[in-house]
């Protein structure tokens, strides 16, 4: 099982919207994926129409594996499943400072899934805390949505940085551009600053409204309008993701 | 987990009024989507024992897709690609996975035999809940019997699948339908199969060759000996069609179990029936069961080839080859010859004749068999009596080196207390009954191990006095003579264990097991 985090210290953008559409090409290639919000704002379970089960809360995921599998649901996508987020995961942090090996804790949690699925994705909340340590520790790409602006650059160095001075392994890094808007001057100086570094995927996501309009259709925007821009750019990105991931099966 | 996501199943006699019974049970703000109509070809297996469905799997393939269903939920447990369309399939026809491993929890060496096929026209649609979202997949299903028969049964159901997480939304809405109009209670998976097969004729679990008759304490013991006889025949009745058509070696291994009873029956039941006509039919159960000697020791050791090959060196394991295909070769021949037996005239109407001989009603005449009347719990006790003591003296009697030929009739002694405790289980207390064959069964399987490692040893000696090094197979020689001291380990670890396995099995506790057997 090959394990996704889209992560990003800074909020809006785009990491919802990569993980749903990542998720759905995931699992078109007859791969079961399973997609894992873990945003109390449950911003990925509302675009597949999914609510927790009323039982369904922080204390249970904590718990690991047997809670999670019964509350996992299906999407409306053959092969993509999903494990809803709820409200109680805002208290996640400080359950999880209370837990033993609190870093360690989501790696075991998802142990019994690798059975099940050949990927999982994890849909992070924008923040810096025990729990994103917890999802670095347990992923094995940790895939970074940035604008092509100073403070996206910032907060991308701040993470890398966190990495080297906790001793991670910053190698599974790997930052790509979305929302780029082409026609601005500072967001093709961006890319282009960043086009030869290795931690940088090629591929980047235009800006496109029909991204925005996914809380209206509710399901992912390769499913729905697979010719758009962005839906195009995404499977592109899919690709290039895909060959990055065998590449590291290789090295191993 | 699989086992929450249940489906449901409706029969449905009229489809359109099943239809609209769902329509009007769909809760506020539910819909239907018609997602596809598609038609496929499902073919079922088992084997012809029912191993699958006694273990609550079905063998399904579909699509070239072979399925492992689960019969309670309905849900597959594992899919692999098998497009081949063939009459039995085998365990190891498939690479090591999930259904390799399910298919060998039931059996590893009977065929699981295609049973029936049917024609599927499937409608499916979407379930959707007051919030759009999908929480199951609703379709009309046609199934039909393949073949070009007109009257080929139909079979028309609603099946309620729900997604993941979806279980109770799901179950809650079967719960509703199930008591409306026009709407059968709905069915679990098991069902459906059972009315499937039931539709092509085939009675589920319909065979086993375990002994499972009532018989009477106070009947007279002719008339259970019969009752057990006409059991035993009909088990080699129905196990010589597989053997004909070579589907696995077990249907030979049952037949021979199947003459073995019988005969056993014959002698060990004193003064049951006339002495004549006993001596008769034993004599041709006798001849019978040597027909099929050979070709049995054949089965077996094909069936030993994986073993055989990984107890020798990966040098040693190529010259084996033309060992088996030998063995092939020559049991191919055997197969044909004991096929011709069981096919011809003769072998047909000595078996009517002993069927003729087992239905009759009139007890044989008192002078010739005095115990024929006597009740079946009083000749059962004796017997299992007789039969106990004597294991226990020669048990006893075993010298400390445990010759082979010492063992060797032990193990006979021991197979024929083993029959008699099957053919009378049913008159004997569950609780008595079940720990003494327990008991038993160890030390047969001791015995037994050591009599067929010595079977094959001899074999293998056999071969290798027949191998000339001179021609040049020394890797061939070297291969036998790997086996041989493999077996020759085997089979002296199995006689070591002997006297310990004895003592085991002579103690007070197997005592007053059989003691209680054998008091009336």
């Amino acid at each position: 099982m090959k394990t996704i985090a889209l992560y990003s210290i800074k909020g809006g953008v785009g990491k919802t919207a990569a993980a749903v559409n990542l998720s759905y090409l995931s699992s078109l290639n007859a791969s079961p994926t399973l997609i894992c919000d873990l945003d109390p704002q449950g911003a990925s379970s509302f675009y597949f129409r999914i609510t927790a089960s009323k039982k369904f809360n922080s204390d249970k995921f904590l718990k690991g594996s047997k809670k999670i599998y019964s509350n996992i649901k299906a999407t409306d996508f053959e092969g993509l499943d999903l494990l809803p987020s709820d409200f109680s995961y805002r208290n996640l942090d400080i359950e999880l400072a209370e837990a033993k090996k609190p870093q360690k804790r989501l790696k075991k949690n998802i142990e019994e899934l690798a059975g099940e699925y050949q990927t999982l994705f994890f849909d992070c909340p924008p923040n810096l805390t025990l729990l994103s340590e917890s999802v670095f520790a347990a992923s094995d790409m940790i895939l970074v949505p940035m604008i092509p602006t100073t403070l996206s650059i910032r907060t991308y160095t701040q993470l890398t940085e966190f990495f080297d001075a906790n001793g991670l392994d910053s190698s599974k890094i790997l930052a790509f551009f979305t929302m780029v808007e082409k026609r601005k001057k500072m967001h093709r100086d961006i890319i282009d600053e960043f086009r030869d570094s290795p931690a940088f995927l090629s591929q980047t996501i235009p800006y496109n409204s029909e991204v925005e309009k996914m809380g209206i259709y509710r399901a992912p925007l390769n499913a729905v309008l697979p010719a758009s821009p962005a839906s195009k750019a995404y499977r592109a990105l899919w690709e290039e993701l895909q060959s990055n991931l065998q590449a590291n099966v290789n090295e191993a | 987990m699989d086992s929450l996501q249940k489906s449901f199943f409706f029969h449905s006699v009229g489809l359109s009024r099943s239809w609209g019974a769902f329509q009007n049970a769909l809760p506020p703000g539910w819909k239907l989507s018609s997602l596809s109509e598609r038609s496929d070809t499902r073919i079922f297996y088992d084997t012809f024992q029912w191993q699958a469905f006694s273990k609550g799997l079905a063998v399904m393939q579909k699509k070239g897709t072979l399925h492992i269903v689960d019969l309670r939920s309905g849900n597959d447990l594992s899919a692999i690609s098998y497009r081949k369309k063939t009459a039995t399939l085998f365990p190891s026809n498939f690479p090591e996975s999930k259904t390799k491993a399910l298919l060998s929890s039931c059996s590893d060496i009977r065929a699981f035999i295609r049973l029936c096929t049917f024609d599927v026209v499937v409608q499916t649609h979407k379930l959707l809940d007051d919030n759009d979202k999908t929480i199951g997949i609703l379709s009309s299903e046609k199934w039909r019997q393949s073949g070009r028969d007109q009257n080929r049964s139909n079979l028309h159901l609603i099946a309620l699948r729900p997604l993941r997480g979806y279980e109770r939304e799901i179950e809650k809405f079967e719960k509703a339908l199930s008591g409306n109009d026009g709407m059968e209670s709905a069915m679990e998976f098991r069902e459906l199969f059972l009315l499937l097969m039931g539709t092509c004729g085939l009675n589920v679990g319909g065979y086993s060759s375990k002994i499972k008759l009532e018989l009477k304490r106070d009947a007279p013991i002719h008339e259970s000996a019969q009752k057990l006889l006409r059991f035993t025949l009909s088990v080699m009745r129905q196990n010589e069609n597989g053997i004909i058509t070579d589907i696995d070696t077990e249907f030979l291994h049952d037949y021979r179990v199947a003459i073995r009873r019988s005969r056993s029956i014959l002698k060990q039941l004193k003064g049951v029936f006339a002495p004549k006509e006993t001596a008769y039919y034993l004599n041709q159960f006798l001849s019978l069961g040597k027909r099929t000697n050979a070709l049995r020791d054949m089965d077996v050791y094909l069936l030993h080839r994986t073993e055989y090959s990984l107890w020798l060196p990966a040098l040693l394991q190529p010259s084996l080859k033309p060992f088996f295909s030998d063995m092939e070769a020559s049991r191919k021949k055997m197969h044909k010859q004991c096929c011709r037996h069981l096919d011809s005239a003769g072998h047909r109407s000595f078996l009517d004749k002993w069927e003729r001989w087992i239905t009759q009603t009139e007890l044989p005449d008192a002078a010739e068999a005095p115990n024929a009347s006597t009740p079946t719990a009083t000749v059962a006790a004796s017997a299992v009596r007789k039969s106990w003591k004597k294991v226990v003296r020669h048990g006893r009697q075993i010298s400390r080196d445990a010759t082979d030929s010492e063992l060797h009739s032990l193990r006979i002694d021991c197979k024929k207390l083993r029959y008699l405790l099957e053919f009378f289980s049913s008159i004997f207390p569950g609780k008595t009954i079940g720990p003494a064959i327990g008991h038993l069964k160890e030390l047969q399987d001791n015995l037994g191990s050591f009599v067929d490692y010595g079977v094959q040893l001899e074999f293998l000696e056999q071969r290798l006095s027949s191998m000339h090094p001179d021609g040049g197979d020394i890797a061939g020689v070297a291969a036998t003579g790997g086996l041989i001291a493999t077996l020759h380990g085997r089979k002296e670890k199995a006689r070591r264990k002997f006297h310990e396995t004895f003592r085991a099995f002579d103690c007070d506790e197997t005592a007053a097991l059989f003691h209680e057997l054998s008091t009336p």
